[in-house]
């Protein structure tokens, strides 16, 4: 920003570091009859990396929602830099400074990235966009993020996911923010794009911007925030320095109890093995693969994302088809060649990215439950039994403790965490002989991520074979009964349970550059 | 740094001046798609058989009528573009020109309308029918399609009602500016098509290059995200519809031109087909998102090109149905071929 082409007045120094920028006291909000928030008081400086906690549900999205002008508060006061202000609008919000990155990228497919950047807020000439501005502008953006600079021209289509949350960031700085609220950052990001984006928001401090950084990922939180606000219920604990934080403090305070931390013991009957996969290869994605998972038994495949990890479990799962070796189920070789062919067999699947496989985002919960299950509820295969569809609705509603005020409810109006109970849900339905996760709690919040934890347990306990995928290391170790590292497409080092990060960590390789976990 | 720190648009700050046009480069994909350049060879392929298949076609008494046959329905096309790029339709034109026509047609029968007036009496008639669907789609949240079926419906009874179960006839030539007669020619050209053409040109410039044009466009690709990114998305949707509106109730007026003295109720039946068709052949998206109006000119021309053709080669006129719906299909094919090559990569 320092350059002297900059297109935007030139950011003003830190005037006072720590400054109070953005306050809100007592705000509240509803939606119809759910109290989303009550009286919530956060105050957020200059210059500092303010984190924003809870569970899923707990009001942080309202929240964020109300200072970005996608929602106006019911009551309550919002001061910006001292002055008292309403923001009813985006607009009103973009125009005092305060910019968002939503969760998912909000960007336009076909436009280029410097448009994308520029939607909104044009730089106009003579009432015609200015595209040579526009782009040097943009150039500029693309290098703080750390993104090539002949990305400016390239439809948004043709970038990554990770790439296009980068754009999502550009978006927002070009205005000169003073607040910027990320949203979950970090949820769809590698490692590797973990640290550009902590630059990124490193260097944006060190300017005077005010951070609002919401994350699952509590260990992120100790590298990266430099004060956390902890939301429960819709209301504000309080805001702490992360200096008087730990993990486990914050966990407590989200979930407003004391965390156990020994797993249940769990012995797994002896049985012989229900799922055996033999020397499974799939060309160009992973080879030799031998899993063995037995009734009750919880088994997790531990792989960096590009391991090959999760191409396995599309294969059991009859998404990718194996080019050599076996997959035995209660001894006999099957070959699923379509997710219908492998849930006829009895194995059911919990996809990866649940915003963009298996839930109808719009349709009721009950309706999301029984899709997949219809001939069971229905009668004579014909009409649906819709009372029993609801009771089973219901019941898997108080089973997994999904927040929601009747089953009803379409899923677009749930928070993540729920969403994904919701989608485990519908595959428990008719006890699964074989259950594959793939990154079961993924952007799912601590309180959640127990409960689809102790889910999965009692799945088992009920005699399904388990079989995780994830890269999640403490979610690893934490719930499985045998863990298998899988690294280069092949599955290498076996552990049993309490096996310890570093011994993991170490067979899986790569992950030289794990942050010291608090 | 205490007032706003926004861009302020339209005021670039000095230093941007010094940006050479060199610099400037390419900033917008190509100004012209590979469709667009598929339906140029079509259409020049198309001719010169044509042209060498019935000597009759490359004369004036051919071309002239094919341009003029063609103007209203590319006019109408141009509004309709601008629709289809917000993810929305007007299957409601038809009945907007018929509304207009029947109108204008009375007006100058019976109070003896000039020119100007019935141009502008058309042209605001069709922008209230337009800022009809517009209010509706806007602000009723229910998808175009629905709406402008329901306000087709509407706008029919109109004209049927204005109608009167009869014909408008003895039509005076006020419009016959924008016919296929001498009148309505400067230098050989139609006057019909050459404002039709600087429409376009208006229209191009307009969504390629205002902020205006580009939020369209950012509409049709995500309008949750669009309204977050602070753009006033029921206001441009809107006014979508009006534009389109207006532009209808100009076509009728070349619709008249191009008839006889008499108008008959049937008037701009087919009309929104016809100018969907344009659109889509023409590439733009029907998903919304993408698309540009020379594509809709060209595909106006493609089919008009087709209808003629059929029509001078002395075939059964139910042919040309049977090529354009090929053409629609292989443009369709296209676009989904594009998104699933979009999706995979």
């Amino acid at each position: 920003m320092s350059e002297t082409r900059t297109t935007e007045p030139a950011p003003s120094p830190p005037p006072d570091p720590g400054a109070e920028r953005l306050s809100v006291t007592g705000v509240s909000k509803r939606y119809g009859a759910v109290r989303a928030i009550r009286n919530a008081d956060m105050t957020v400086r200059a210059g500092s990396v303010h984190a924003l906690v809870g569970e899923n549900g707990a009001g942080k999205s309202t929240l964020i929602k109300i200072l970005s002008g996608a929602a106006t508060a019911d009551t309550g006061r919002i001061t910006f830099e001292g002055r008292p202000v309403n923001i009813s609008s985006t607009a009103d919000a973009i125009a005092l400074g305060i910019a968002t990155v939503y969760q998912e990228p909000q960007l336009f497919p076909d436009l280029t990235v410097a448009e994308n950047v520029f939607t909104g807020r044009e730089i106009t000439r003579r009432g015609r966009v200015d595209w040579a501005a526009q782009n040097a502008r943009v150039v500029e953006l693309l290098e703080l993020i750390g993104l090539p600079a002949r990305y400016a021209t390239v439809p948004v289509s043709e970038l990554s996911i990770a790439e296009q949350q980068q754009v999502s960031i550009a978006k927002a700085l070009v205005g000169n923010a003073k607040v910027l609220i990320l949203d979950e950052p970090s949820a769809i990001l590698t490692d590797a794009e973990i640290e550009v984006l902590f630059g990124v928001v490193r260097r944006l401090a060190s300017t005077g911007v005010a951070i609002i950084y919401i994350s699952h990922r509590l260990d992120e939180l100790f590298v990266i925030a430099d004060e956390v606000t902890v939301m429960r219920d819709g209301q504000t604990l309080g805001t702490w320095p992360i200096e008087e934080l730990s993990v486990r403090r914050v966990v407590e305070l989200m979930v407003g109890g004391i965390l156990e931390d020994t797993p249940p013991e769990h012995t797994v009957p002896d049985a012989p093995p229900r799922l055996v996969l033999e020397g499974l290869s799939c060309e160009g994605e992973y080879s030799d693969v031998d899993v063995a998972v037995r009734p009750g038994e919880i088994v997790t495949l531990y792989g960096l994302i590009g391991s090959g990890a999760a191409e396995i479990a599309e294969t059991v799962y009859g998404m990718r088809r194996a080019t050599s070796g076996r997959i035995l189920l209660d001894g006999k070789p099957i070959a699923p060649h379509s997710p219908r062919a492998a849930k006829r067999l009895g194995i059911a699947l919990l996809p990866a990215n649940r915003k963009l496989q298996g839930l109808f985002s719009f349709q009721s919960i009950a309706f999301n439950i029984s899709a997949g299950h219809l001939p069971m509820l229905s009668k004579l295969g014909t009409w649906m039994d819709r009372r029993r569809e609801r009771q089973v609705a219901r019941d898997f509603i108080a089973r997994l403790s999904v927040k929601t005020p009747h089953e009803r409810q379409p899923v677009s109006a749930m928070s993540g965490g729920n969403a994904q109970k919701v989608v485990l849900a519908r595959q428990l339905v008719e006890r699964p002989k074989v259950l594959v996760l793939a990154e079961p709690t993924q952007g799912v919040d601590v309180g959640a991520k127990e409960e689809i934890h102790r889910i999965v347990r009692s799945l088992a306990e009920e005699g399904t074979a388990v079989l995780i995928v994830t890269s999640d290391l403490p979610e690893a170790i934490r719930i499985s009964d045998r863990l298998q590292v899988v690294r280069a497409g092949t599955t290498t080092v076996e552990f049993g349970p309490g096996a310890s990060q570093a011994d993991v960590l170490a067979a899986a390789a790569g992950a030289v550059d794990q942050e010291e976990a608090a | 740094m205490s007032s706003s720190t926004l861009t302020p648009p339209g005021g670039a700050p000095a230093g941007q001046q010094a940006h050479t046009a060199k610099e400037r480069g390419r900033v917008l994909p190509f100004p012209i798609t590979g469709q667009e350049i598929v339906l140029i060879v079509v259409i020049v392929a198309l001719w010169v058989a044509l042209a060498l298949a019935t000597p009759a076609f490359l004369t004036e008494g051919s071309i002239v009528p094919l341009f003029v046959a063609m103007a209203p329905v590319a006019l109408i096309g141009i509004g309709m573009t601008v629709i289809i790029i917000t993810g929305g339709i007007d299957v409601s034109v038809a009945g907007i020109v018929m509304v207009c026509a029947v109108v204008v047609a009375k007006a100058m029968v019976d109070s003896g309308a000039s020119l100007p007036v019935a141009v502008a009496l058309s042209v605001v008639i069709g922008g209230l029918l337009g800022l009809v669907n517009g209010v509706l789609i806007a602000y009723g949240r229910v998808h175009a399609i629905i709406i402008t079926f329901g306000t087709a419906n509407l706008f029919k009874f109109l004209g049927l009602q204005l109608f009167g179960g009869t014909t408008v006839d003895n039509i005076p030539g006020t419009l016959a500016f924008f016919g296929r007669g001498e009148a309505g020619r400067t230098l050989g050209v139609p006057h019909s098509f050459l404002v039709m053409l600087l429409i376009a040109a208006a229209a191009w410039y307009y969504l390629r290059h205002t902020p205006g044009g580009r939020h369209l466009y950012a509409i049709g690709g995500d309008a949750d995200a669009a309204r977050l990114a602070g753009v006033k998305v029921q206001r441009r949707v809107m006014s979508a519809y009006v534009l389109t509106g207006l532009l209808t109730g100009l076509a009728a007026c070349f619709v008249i031109a191009r008839g006889t003295s008499t108008l008959a109720p049937n008037v701009g039946a087919g009309m929104e087909l016809a100018a969907i068709a344009a659109v889509v052949i023409g590439g733009t998206s029907i998903m919304g998102g993408r698309g540009s109006v020379l594509g809709t000119v060209l595909g106006a021309l493609l089919v008009q090109t087709v209808t003629s053709g059929v029509t001078q080669l002395g075939w059964r006129s139910q042919l040309s149905s049977l090529f354009i719906g090929i053409f629609i299909l292989i443009a369709v094919g296209a676009d989904l071929l594009r998104q699933r090559a979009r999706r995979t990569t």
